[in-house]
């Protein structure tokens, strides 16, 4: 390996239903928070990551060309990734490979998404994901797939919606936190369940909400970060990993694919034992059995036992391992890459100690943070230690 | 963390109107066209069998995802299967309530099991479950298309 990677600083906007800034506006100011916390300019900047979902939802073709200017991009060596819902978490470890390579010593990286543009909302976008011969004439909407899996989940370990449901309950709350954020609310079990049933068993209140956002990170070699900032945060570990093109083929019940990813990262980062060694995550929950669904496929609970872990208390911010204690994307909201973004944020924050009233007790660190998306199955994980 | 604070007028933004003008002619592909027309010729399905890695596939594929080799052979399964998971869509694409709520199945298909297709399940939604065998209904041969809704749906045996 060429060097060692840091985060040395963060930025973000907030998630709101519907902003009156443009994706690149909102993208300058997730960027250039990101420069202001770690006392720098866009002089100081080698290159530029930038992360967004598909062009169909800006409505804009080619949209990372359009960002270009509000992620910094003008002169600069400038590439945009996207692997659907896993960018945000892609993003650093895209990024980490322009800094870890050694060809550059400092990466910006910037994820923005304007999801309110699409009118009345996003879902004939997401309809063209999907088969164009055998699934696109049956007219599926996204929450089929989570519908599908999210049974499929129950049955295979006799999980019942009521405990998943805690899922929302425990992260909007959580969010209430969060300045950030788009949803938090204090709510109960029935409420999830009484909320407005869309595709059973997905209610209303198992889904994050579309939002418009941005946020940002910056990256530096290992030298520049200590000469920057006395508490770096380094990438120890990233993994990302790609399961079937049928979608409906994969275990629906376990996310291999999570599995293959969290491995690569934990031996990356030289992780045994993850139950014990990562002390804080942020799996992604744009629905609230994938927070479950994801502990499992990263190893830190055994498969159909990450509802025990919730209902005992155990992932809450203060329990003995904090899930999302960010609020996730269920309560600070889902403007795709950059929700995504944002937990690996919340991870960097918690362990500088930064994390306000969301800091979880016990000084963690070592945390995760991991993402879910393409065709709803990749995986995109890393790991995070702060010293 | 710098995090930018801003107004957020959720209601009075000013906007226009804007769409990507485009349409799309489809080809089914090599592996579809003969799916298809089998089904609208002959009413069979057709699956295949990876020559290296025996992984199956339906519909009828031209590679194997897997080991990369090419498929040349199909064979013929009836078409049934088990439900591996369904849910039961109230809402139609625009966020509208459906009049009669859709039951969606993924399922597991006989003779090409490492296969699971999506479509719809012609049952009530109280009457889906998990694990239920399933067949094909197929249009009357005159009407079929050569698209998926030669295959209505699949409903329990
Ligand atoms: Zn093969």
């Amino acid at each position: 390996m060429g060097q060692r990677v840091a985060i040395i600083g963060a930025g973000m906007t907030k998630f709101v239903r519907r902003a009156q800034e443009t994706g690149k506006e909102l993208a300058w100011q997730a960027a250039k928070a990101a420069l202001d916390s770690c006392g720098l300019t866009l002089k100081d900047i080698d290159c530029i990551s930038m992360g967004c979902a598909p062009d169909a939802f800006d409505g804009v073709h080619m949209k990372g060309e359009y960002l270009s200017d509000g992620s910094g991009g003008w002169r600069k060596p400038y590439m945009r990734h996207f692997v659907g819902g896993g960018t945000g978490v892609f993003a650093p470890i895209h990024g980490w490979f322009h800094v870890a390579s050694g060809v550059f010593d400092t990466c910006l990286v910037v994820c923005s998404e304007k999801m309110s543009s699409c009118h009345p909302h996003p879902q004939g976008a997401f309809k063209t994901i999907f088969d164009h011969t055998t699934e696109q004439p049956l007219n599926p909407t996204l929450i089929w797939i989570f519908a599908l899996e999210y049974n499929r989940y129950m049955q295979t370990y006799g999980i019942s919606k009521r405990d998943i449901a805690l899922v929302s309950v425990k992260n909007k709350k959580n969010a209430i936190d969060h300045p950030a954020a788009h949803l938090p609310m204090e709510i109960t079990v029935d409420d999830v369940l009484n909320s407005e049933l869309l595709a059973w068993p997905v209610n209303r209140l198992d889904i994050s909400p579309a939002s418009d956002g941005a946020a940002a990170i910056v990256l530096a070699g290992e030298r520049t970060a200590r000469r920057l900032t006395d508490k770096p945060v380094w990438i120890e570990g990233v993994g990302w990993n790609l399961d079937t093109a049928y979608w409906a083929t994969r275990d629906l019940a376990y996310p291999r694919y999570v599995e293959k990813a969290a491995r690569m990262a934990y031996e990356m980062a030289g992780i045994k034992e993850p139950k014990k060694e990562i002390e804080i995550a942020e799996p992604y929950d744009p629905f609230t059995y994938k927070e479950l669904h994801h502990m499992e496929g990263l190893l830190l609970a055994e498969k159909g036992e990450a509802p025990q872990l919730l209902v005992d208390g155990v992932t809450q911010r203060d329990g003995d391992r904090p899930i999302c204690p960010s609020g996730g994307l269920l309560g600070v909201g889902n403007p795709i890459s950059a929700a995504g973004l944002m937990k690996v944020i919340e991870i960097f924050l918690q362990l500088r100690g930064e994390a306000g009233k969301r800091q979880v007790p016990g000084n963690p660190t070592c945390g995760l943070a991991q993402a879910w998306g393409d065709l709803m199955q990749i995986g995109t994980v890393i790991v995070l230690k702060n010293r | 963390m710098a995090l930018s604070e801003r107004i957020e007028r959720n209601v009075d933004l000013s906007y226009f109107e804007g769409k990507i003008p485009v349409n799309y002619v489809y080809t089914y592909g090599l592996g579809l066209e003969n799916f298809f027309r089998s089904i609208k010729e002959k009413g069979e399905f057709l699956a295949s069998k990876c020559p290296e890695c025996e992984t199956t596939y339906f519909p009828c594929k031209v590679f194997c995802e897997r080991c990369f080799a090419e498929i040349t052979n199909n064979y013929k399964v009836p078409g049934t299967g088990i439900v591996e998971s369904f849910t039961v869509c109230h809402l139609n694409m625009d966020g509208s309530k459906k009049e009669t709520p859709a039951v969606v199945g993924l399922i597991r298909i006989d003779g090409a099991e490492d296969c699971v297709f999506v479509h719809f399940l012609d049952i009530s939604p109280e009457k889906a479950k998990i694990g239920m065998k399933v067949k094909p209904l197929l249009k009357r041969k005159q009407d079929r298309d050569g698209s998926i809704f030669d295959i209505v749906g699949f409903k329990p045996m």
